[in-house]
């Protein structure tokens, strides 16, 4: 166990209420009686160390528990049995219609995220920042994020993370629905990021993406890892699942 | 601001209504003041609960991002009432100069009445926006249950009005005890009695344990249901 670990997830359990088939409602309960909830297991026994600076990629099929595992490490799930301890900041998991407020335009969407995150105070161009990475006008951030296309609130939700200069940066697929141009662009802030000492945690479903990105990488089946080594490997390894 | 002059508007109408139907028979001397002074506490109630039922479930964007604590959602909406209630409580006290209201110190007492009817209302809503992102007709359910009950709370009417063997029901509204209180303060012009505020007290105390740990059991599981 290095000094230099900043993510230490050991013997991680997660378990949710899964709503029973048909039961939604109080009146599902009583009309169908069937008990509401069964327990269901998402991560099974996992356990994973990242270093400072280190860039893991995170493979999988859908429903793996790629993203129950990325919101375990960042504290919004709380594991039912195991540790996962932390030595650094996160910047916020804006997946695609997560962490945007639909309601809200681009601009309050920055206001708030930022304020959440105290980083207005130590940054007074961050939003400029944020509105010239995402190459988003004027115009556009003053429309609530509901009437964004999924590419546009793609780049304004990837560039509100970029904004926290956070220690870990966690991107869970965001990248995936950008223009070509935008996905080069984050790419190459992707690596200067790393340069930077920043630890990445990368889920995606292109294999060539985690190929560039990171140096290590695990591959997760039915809410376990079942291979871990570099990233050339488990791409291999998550090609061969097809 | 919108937010307040709903808050004014409503109760404001109610009053309205009220008047033209029962003022010319309800027995009730001030009768604008009776009604005015538990209008406001109704609608400080119904607003919170109303709004906050679908505040767990409307932040699931929010809450599935980032790491801040969920109980903030419930706490921050009854917050904002809460300020609401106080200004609207000011501008009534203005207003009811000519309702015949008599000032008098003891109506600083109304600041420890609205925190004692917060607690209630707060505990209640970690109650509610909690079983609400399980079971997501709470929310109609409690829109269903909200006019009944405040007709059955004596806010319209006298509580003598209320037949004899239909008294338990009065006896047993968590609400009305609150409404009393602040009633005893605006309308009967005097400090409340002291059992009335442990009565308060025990009520609001026991629904925010209730509340709180209803919350916290259900908290985990809250990202897997919204």
């Amino acid at each position: 166990m290095s000094a230099n670990t900043i993510i230490k997830v050991d013997n991680v359990h997660v378990s949710f209420w899964q709503n029973n088939v048909g039961v939604y409602s109080l009146k599902d309960l009583i009309t169908q009686r069937k008990s509401p909830f069964k327990s269901k297991t998402i991560l099974n026994n996992i356990s994973v160390h990242i270093e400072r600076g280190e860039s893991m990629g995170i493979l999988g099929r859908n429903g793996s528990g790629k993203s129950t595992l990325l919101r375990t490490i960042a504290g919004i799930i709380k594991p039912d049995k195991g540790s996962v301890v932390v030595n650094g900041t996160f910047a916020p998991i804006l997946a695609i219609g997560a962490g945007l407020e639909q309601e809200l335009t681009g601009y309050e969407n920055i206001a708030m995220l930022l304020a959440l995150y105290g980083t207005e105070r130590k940054n007074s161009n961050a939003i400029e920042n944020i509105r010239d990475f995402s190459e988003l006008s004027d115009e556009v951030l003053r429309m609530p994020v509901k009437q964004y296309s999924s590419g546009m609130t793609a780049r304004l939700a990837f560039s509100i993370s970029l904004a926290n200069n956070a220690d870990i940066l966690i991107i869970d697929e965001v990248l995936a629905v950008g223009d070509q141009g935008f996905q080069a662009k984050c790419m190459d802030k992707i690596h200067q990021i790393k340069k930077q000492g920043t630890t990445i945690l990368f889920v995606s479903h292109f294999p060539e993406g985690v190929l560039a990105i990171c140096d290590n990488a695990i591959l997760m089946e039915a809410g376990q890892i079942t291979h871990r080594g570099t990233a050339k490997d488990i791409c291999e390894n998550y090609k061969q699942l097809f | 601001m919108v937010g307040f002059f709903w808050g004014f508007f409503k109760p404001l109408l109610y009053l309205l209504i009220f008047i033209v139907i029962f003022k010319s028979n309800s027995g009730i001397d001030h009768y604008i003041l009776y009604v005015t002074s538990g209008l406001i506490f109704w609608f400080f109630f119904s607003n919170v609960t109303g709004q906050t039922v679908g505040s767990i479930v409307g932040s699931a964007g929010l809450i599935k991002a980032l790491n801040i604590p969920t109980y903030f959602f419930p706490l921050s909406e009854m917050l904002s009432e809460m300020f609401n209630l106080i200004l609207t409580v000011m501008v009534f006290l203005v207003l009811m100069n000519w309702a015949g209201i008599i000032y008098g110190w003891h109506m600083l007492l109304i600041l420890p009445c609205i925190l004692l009817f917060s607690l209630f209302t707060l505990g209640l809503n970690l109650f509610l926006c909690s079983i609400n992102v399980f079971f997501r007709d709470i929310g109609i359910i409690w829109g269903t249950i909200q006019p009944a009950l405040f007709f059955l709370t004596p806010i319209a009417y006298a509580e003598s009005n209320i037949q004899p063997q239909y008294k338990l029901i009065v006896s047993l509204n968590p609400i009305y005890a609150f409404i009393k209180l602040g009633r005893s303060i605006f309308y009967d012009h005097a400090a409340p009695p002291a059992e009335m505020w442990i009565n308060c007290l025990i009520i609001s105390v026991a629904m925010y344990i209730t509340g709180h740990f209803v919350f916290y059991k259900l908290k985990n599981q809250f990202i897997s249901a919204i």
